[in-house]
This record gives C-alpha cells, structure tokens and sequence, in this order.
C-alpha cells in the first residue's frame, strides 16, 4: 500500500501548487477602479462622448469628431476648452471639474489627446488656404446671403428651407427658428468649415460654386443665418396670432356666452 | 506495522476510559431510524452542518489576515485577493460557502415542512430551526458587510434607514446599527463583532440543541397520506415503527448523508475554482458618487421589494409584515402541531410553499436587471442608433441630440438600447400623437417627472420633431379631431 | 452513618448560605450589568444634537449662482480608523445671492447616493429609482419625501453647513423638504 499512498500525496501535493493557476483567480489588480482613474481613451470616450457624438466619432446627431479636417482645424486647446466648459445656452454640456462636471482635468486631456492621437492627421491641412477658427469680425448678412445662394443653395434651397423631394440629406429647413437657437454660430461654422462627411456636408473646399470658401464668406453666411433666428424659437404663439385669436373670439364674448 | 496498530488502539483506550465518549457517540451514530427515513430526501440538514463547519474553518483562516477597520478593510481583502498564495481561493470558499448555506437552509426547512417535521413532538427542534435560518440570514448580512466596499458602504445606509422607520426608537436604532452618528470604524468593528463572536456562539449553541434533539426525539418517518399524528398516541407509534422497520442511522442512512455533504462541498470548491472570490467592488469612499449598489443574491429579492412597494406602505410593511411572518412561523407547529403529515393532504402548505417561492423566485430574479433605477450613464454612453437618423432634418437631428442631453435616454431605451424605466421609444410615434408627446413631455405623469423647467421651447419643438419620426415604417398616430375640424394645411400650422 | 440531608439543621443552614451566595452573585451581576449595558448602549444615549457641528464647505466662489455642485466635507467626529468613509460629499444649490439649499447625498428613501443631472435639472437615485427636482421636491420613485437639507450658513465668504449625522428619516438634521409633511419621519 505503500506506492499508492505515495503517488496520492504527490498528486495533491502538486494540485496545491498548481491551484493557482485557475480561471476564478483575480487578476493583478483591484478589479474596480475608481471612476477619476479611468485614463483609457476608448472607455472615456464610449462612457461621455459617443451617445452623441456616435461610436467611434461618427454616425451620431452631433458634430462627428473622426473628421481629421476637424481636429486638424481646431486644435488641442480649442477642443479642450469645449470639453471642460461645453458650449454655454447650447446643448454640449461641460465635463470638466472647474464647471462641475465629473471628469478630472486629467481625462479631460486623455480624451481630447485620444481623439487627436486615433483620428487626427497632423498634415492634412498643410498647404490650404483655411478660414480661421474663430471668426475675425462681425459679419455682413447681406453679404451672406448672396454666398448663401452660390455655394449653397442647390442643396438647401434658395431660402435654406430645404428642397422638397430631395435626397434625405436636404429636405430639412436649416433656417427653422427652433433649429437655429440650439445650435451656436460656432457650431454653424465648425459645420462649414470642416463639413458632415458622412452626411455629405462638404468641408469649405468642396460647395457648389466649385471654389474654396474665403474666411470672410464663411463669416457671412453664419451671420446671415443668425440673422433669421426669432425671438420666440419654437413658441406655437407668437403675438401676431394673440392678437388675431383675441380678434377672432371678441363678437363671442361680446355677446356673453358661448 | 501490528505493533503500531497495537499502540493506537492503546491510546485510544487511554483516552476513552477517560473522557467516557466513545459509547455515547456510537450509540448516537447507530440509533435506530424509521428505514422510510433512510432517503436522499433527508441529507439537507447535515449538510447544511457540514457547510457551517467549512465556513468555520475558513473564516478564522481569513480573520488572521482580514482588518476590521473601515480604513484598512477593502486593502486587507485586496491583500487576500492578489497578495497572498491561495488567499483567493479562501475568500471565494468562504463567499460561496455563504451562498450555498442560505440556499441548504432554505432547502432543509422547505423539506422538513413538506415532510411535517415539525409536528408533536418535534416542535422546539423546528423553532429553533427558524431561529437559526434569521441567524444565517444575519451572517449573511453581515458578512457582506465585512466585504466592506461601495455594495456594503450604501448597503449599511439601506439597513440604518430601515431602522431609522421605526417609530420613537427610530434614531437610536440607527446610532446602534452604527456605533455613532455615521457610517465609520465603529460600525464596520461591531460588525465584526456580531459576525465573528456573537451570532456564531448562538448559532453554534442553538445547533448543538438542534442536533440534540433530532437524535434524543428521532427522525421524522416519511410521512403516510392518512396516518394522523396526535399527540397522546404518536410517540407509541414511533417506538413500535422503529422496533418493527428500524435501521441504525449509520451505515444505512448516514451514507446518503457523508456522499451529499462531499458533493456540496466538491460543488462549493468548483464554484471557488472557476468563479473566483465575490468582489470587493469599489473602495469604500462615498464621494465616489458614480456608483450602482446591489446587495449579495440572498437579499436580492428584498432590493426588489424596497424598489416596488408603494412609498405610504413602505414604512408599515417594512415594519410589521416580517414580524408577522416570524411569528407565524414560530407558532406553526403549536396551531398544526397534528393531523396529517403527507403533502397530498395538505393543500395550504403546498400552496404556500409555492407561492412563497415563486414570489422570492422572481424579484431575485428581477433584480438581476433591475429595471425602476434610471441607468445613470446612459444619456452619456449609448448612442442613437444610426437608422433613427437616417433622413431626418437638421431640426430633427437637434431633436435627438436634445433626447439624449436631457438624460431621457437613462430611463428610456431606443430599440433596447438603454434605460428600461419607461417605455422603450422606438416606435412611440404610434402610440402618441405630437400633441401628446409635448403634454407628457412637458409634464410628465406616473413615474416620469416634469420636465418642461428644464426644457425651452425651441428643445421641447426639436425633441417632439425627432420623437415623431420614430415610428418604425408603421403608420403614425394621429389625432381623428384635428382632421374633422382642420384642413390638412391649417393642422401643420395649429399644433396646440 | 447519617446521609446529611436527614439532618435538619445542617441542611437548612448551607441551603441559606448557597441562596445566599446565589443572591450575592446576582446582586453582583446587577451592578456589572449597568456598565456593560451602558457601553452597549452608548451611541444610543448620545442626543442626536449633539453629534452635529457646524463644518466649513468651501468658498462662495466655489459655487456659482444658478448651478448646482458637488461639495466634500469632513466629519468632525471620528476616529483615524475611519479611512475615506470621513469624508462625505453633499450638493450645494446656490439660488441667487445669499440664497442656498445644500442636500444631503443620501436619498430620502433607502440612503443611496443621489445624481445630479444639471441638463435635466433632476437628482436620481441607483438604487431604487427615486427621483427629485432641482429644488429637492420628490418627482418620481419611492421616495416618502424629498431630499434632506443641512442648516447652512454664510460666515464672511465661507459656506458652513450643520452635519454630522447620516440622514435618515429618523435622523435628519433639518428642514423638511418642500412638498412633504414635517410630521413624516
């Protein structure tokens, strides 16, 4: 009876050792960090970002950020300042800590760097002539309106209220009064400049009138376009109808009952 | 090797002519029992002792290690997880031990209740069996607390709010549960206390009680459709049943009882191996806010109760319902202390067990994916899908992003994607017109909140535009009304 | 020889002294009792007043007017074996001007942790799906009330709140939120 005992103390012997190896064994590290330690881009972006701005920067309602001409175009700072203050009036939220988001400054940075880093091209506005960032000075709206029909009207009509019957990405108004209070004039630039590839928006390169657009156009047109904004976006009554509703129901009244 | 066997079977006399046990304890194991009761249906309980001994063993393993401070536990349990040989393997030993004890327990009362166990004479053995399942529910508890990170840091919170709803006593209650106004070092020590000293001498006591008596009164004799218990003829009846059909307990019974007790012990030690120790979770902070805490499986289903009961019947139910049912239990077996024993002929109990189970059964099973909290990150994390913006216009796409902006994607979800509060949005156009989705927009109803502050309406316009479009190629609603009083013109201006 | 329980007198005199000793041991007994039940139940005899003070929040600067910002506090009582649990965060609501409410982050239904939402103007619940406007009211979910509020004060450009104890129903600190019955709780 001796061997079989023998190899049995080997066998568990050896099982002891060898219990480390099994798939219920944890890993290196705490399985749960704390959520201010989460510095991996794709996780950052997919927890803040991509419910708007799409999976992998694209395909979502708001401004895609894959865009290379984007990134390119408005650099580092100017996008990390967006992140962490959002867009105030506007619809982008701030995520920064100093105005109360939940991020800290450091996966603010690892965000902004993660975009640059994945769908960045350093080069890819070398050598073009692109409008600047942030507008020079107020612009012409009249002005505007005639680039408004040079470059743009085939596609949005010659009001910017769509063409009827078009392909879906230009049947829509983009001078509705409610549509214009919630996107800024630096979202109707950011638009124009760098463009909706997958929308088939071009960049300021590629509009009708065949030519690149010139700083001064696209000033322009933004302003030529928040130059149609209402005072009361979105109320169904305006004063106008007030006064012809008051107008219509006055005879009722004034024969004191229904 | 006769010479060693010889000294062995010497010191073994040394001893018993000493300490006398020997006699005793093969009397014990070789009691005779009715031969109905040598079943596979009868292990549950030593098994459940059995377990207790394992949990013994591994937890003061663990306790030379573990620190029951609020500062220091989470990092001892890390330690035990990544820094010592095996120490994950004890720790999952010992929280799947847990697990599986609750589940036995709740088997073995479930049986011996089916069985009529705890009819005359039986009835102090079943009312302390009903004192030592709220004892394993309290190691439990407590025990989960000891695991102490975020689920236990809130879950503490959960039972000193529980108790703060008792009247008058309420606060000093919550100051008990805690050791002082907040969740600190003391509360996580008088846990300790509670789970490593004080319920275990009880428990250990009341079970050496239990045993005790399960062998002075022997063991429930499968239950005859028809055979009566009554109280001035029973114990006559065993004995003659024991003289006629008895076997002694071991080997004839006891055989069943060692094979399950290796199994369970085989099945926990899988479940350690391949699924690894339970948490922790998080560190124990309560600034970390982004947090989403869920109690162990046994206490899932009261998770659900508390999510789902109205709030006015909270506090009464909460308060009087457990009372009630514990003393329902304990007054069992003296309002059916007799009569009939077989299942077939007693219909309430089956129907009880039944129901209770497949109460328990689905809020358990419901809280694995709750659906009343919002899903917190929701509005930030799930996309639109893209074929719900597929040809919609500026204005509408302004919509969707108002739609997720406004957090309406953490208690609604687009196709399934999402929160599963409210319902699922993907084809609300066919339910509600746009003058309907503008009022329930604006003010809510039910168990959705009011959310025309929060709106302006240039949103509220680009919202409904893009909650009107999704009507999944089916016909949208429409508003019979507007057609009878308006010309198709006038109804795209009129839209109150 | 005489079994010593025929003896009368013997008898009667040692069974006098063992109820004797017994009395002396539970008289004994009685006395250890009383510490041992005062130290049992000492959080329990502590008034709740006085487990609060008044604990500085941060800088008005730190919480501009019309938003809504998380903010951490220290609790005053407590020992170094606390670890992170002696810091706790709360939610500042400045109004306007001089004007505050700061809740407590225990939900007014089980104690979870509140979110806030500021685009939603909504604090939500993890745990069971409590819900409450901006203001505190309760908007949605179990919930019996709204959200607990701390005693606030102004001191030069400091925001000081009065805490100290975990907010429950039976132990919250202040005023009853808005749209609930001060008798609840």
């Amino acid at each position: 009876m001796k061997t079989p005992a023998k190899i049995l103390a080997a066998v568990l012997l050896s099982a002891s050792v060898g219990c480390n190896h099994l798939p219920g064994k944890p890993g290196l590290r705490p399985e749960t960090q704390r959520p201010d330690q989460t510095h991996d881009f794709a996780t950052l972006y997919k927890t803040n970002c991509s419910a708007c701005h799409g999976d992998n920067g694209k395909n979502g309602p708001a401004l895609p950020l894959n865009n290379p001409v984007y990134l390119a175009w408005a650099g580092h700072d100017a996008i990390q300042g967006i992140v962490s203050n959002g867009v105030p009036h506007r619809l982008m939220p701030a995520f920064g800590p100093g105005a109360g988001g939940l991020l800290t400054a450091e996966q603010v940075e690892d965000i902004v760097n993660g975009m640059m880093k994945n769908w960045g091209k350093k080069d890819v506005l070398n050598g073009q002539n692109v409008p600047a960032y942030n507008p020079g000075s107020a612009g012409d709206p009249t002005q505007g309106q005639a680039v408004f029909q040079r470059n743009c009207a085939s596609c949005h009509g010659a009001d910017g209220k769509g063409v009827a019957g078009g392909p879906p990405h230009v049947t829509g108004s983009i001078v509705d009064p409610s549509y214009l209070a919630l996107i800024s004039s630096r979202g109707l630039r950011d638009i124009i400049v760098a463009g909706i590839p997958e929308q088939k928006m071009p960049d300021w390169r590629g509009d009708a009138s065949g030519k690149p657009m010139t700083d001064r156009e696209v000033t322009d047109v933004v302003a030529w376009l928040v130059s149609q904004r209402t005072p009361h976006p979105g109320t169904m009554v305006t004063p106008a109808d007030k006064r012809k509703n008051q107008a219509a129901i006055a005879p009722v009244q004034s024969r004191g009952g229904r | 090797m006769s010479g060693l066997k010889q000294k062995g079977i010497a010191i073994y006399r040394w001893l018993d002519s000493r300490l006398g046990l020997a006699g005793p304890v093969i009397e014990a194991a070789e009691h005779p029992i009715p031969k109905s009761s040598a079943s596979w249906w009868y292990v549950f309980g030593s098994a459940a002792t059995v377990i207790l001994m394992m949990q013994i063993v591994t937890g003061v393993l663990l306790a030379l290690v573990y620190t029951p401070t609020a500062r220091d536990a989470w990092n001892s349990l890390n330690f035990l997880n990544h820094g010592l040989t095996l120490g994950w393997f004890l720790r999952a030993l010992h929280g799947w031990g847990s697990d599986f004890m609750v589940a036995i327990v709740l088997i073995h009362m479930t049986q011996v209740f089916m069985f009529g166990a705890y009819k005359f004479p039986r009835e102090l053995t079943w009312i302390l069996g009903v004192f030592l399942l709220l004892m394993t529910f309290g190691m439990a508890f407590t025990g989960q607390v000891l695991r102490f990170d975020q689920d236990a840091y809130w879950g503490i919170g959960i039972g000193a709010s529980i108790m703060a709803r008792v009247p008058f006593v309420g606060s000093k209650l919550v100051h008990l549960l805690l050791g002082g106004p907040i969740i600190g070092a003391t509360t996580v020590s008088r846990f300790f206390a509670l789970h490593v000293f004080v319920i275990p001498g009880i428990l250990l006591a009341f079970v050496g009680l239990h045993v005790w008596m399960v062998l002075r009164l022997g063991i429930n004799e499968w239950p005859m459709p028809g055979r009566l218990v009554r109280r001035s003829t029973y114990i006559q009846e065993y004995e003659a049943e024991i003289h006629k059909d008895g076997v002694p307990f071991v080997p004839d019974a006891g055989w069943t009882d060692a094979m399950f007790a290796a199994a369970i012990i085989l099945a926990i030690m899988a479940c350690a191996a391949l699924f690894g120790p339970i948490g922790p979770t998080g560190p124990p902070d309560p600034t970390i806010i982004q947090t989403v805490p869920k109690p162990d499986v046994p206490f899932l289903w009261i998770y659900a109760l508390l999510a789902l009961l109205p709030p006015k019947l909270e506090t009464p139910i909460l308060l009087i319902v457990p009372v009630v049912v514990i003393c329902v239990m304990l007054a069992l077996p003296f309002f059916a202390g007799e009569g009939e024993k077989h299942w077939s002929r007693r219909p309430i109990a089956v129907l009880m067990v039944l129901v209770i189970a497949v109460s328990l059964g689905t809020l358990t099973v419901v809280s694995l994916n709750p659906p009343w909290s919002p899903e917190m990150t929701a509005w930030s994390a799930d996309p639109v899908q893209p074929r719900f913006l597929r040809g919609r216009t500026p204005l509408e796409r302004q919509g969707a992003i108002v739609f997720q902006e406004k957090q309406c994607r953490n208690c609604h979800a687009l196709a399934g994607l999402g929160g599963k509060r409210g319902p699922d949005l993907a084809s609300v156009a066919t339910r509600l017109t746009e003058d309907e989705l503008v009022r329930q927009v604006l003010q809510g109803g039910g168990n959705m909140p009011a959310y025309g502050s929060a709106l302006s309406p240039a949103q509220t316009t680009a919202l409904v535009a893009f909650l009107g479009t999704l009507n999944g190629n089916e016909r949208p609603a429409r508003d019979p009304s507007l057609e009878l009083t308006h010309s198709n013109a006038a109804q795209k201006q009129q839209k109150f | 020889m005489e079994h010593p329980t025929t003896q009368p007198s013997q008898h009667s005199r040692r069974t006098f002294l063992f109820k004797l000793a017994l009395l002396a041991n539970g008289a004994v007994g009685a006395v250890l009792a009383v510490p041992i039940l005062g130290y049992i139940l000492g959080p329990v005899f502590k008034r709740g007043r006085s487990y609060e003070y008044w604990i500085p929040l941060g800088f008005l600067h730190q919480f501009p007017e019309g938003e809504t910002r998380l903010a951490h506090f220290h609790n005053p009582d407590g020992s170094p074996a606390d670890g992170q649990t002696r810091t706790l965060p709360c939610w500042v609501r400045h109004i306007k001007q001089n004007q505050f409410q700061v809740f407590a982050i225990n939900c007014a239904h089980m104690g979870c942790p509140v979110h806030w939402f500021p685009q939603s103007k909504l604090f939500m619940c993890p745990c069971h799906g409590g819900v409450y406007y901006q203001d505190g009211a309760r908007a949605a979910g179990p919930p019996p009330r709204g959200l607990f509020e701390y005693k606030y004060k102004i001191v030069g450009d400091r925001l000081m709140i009065r805490a100290g104890q975990l907010p429950t129903l039976a132990t919250h600190a202040s005023i009853a939120a808005p749209g609930s019955s001060p008798c609840q709780g």
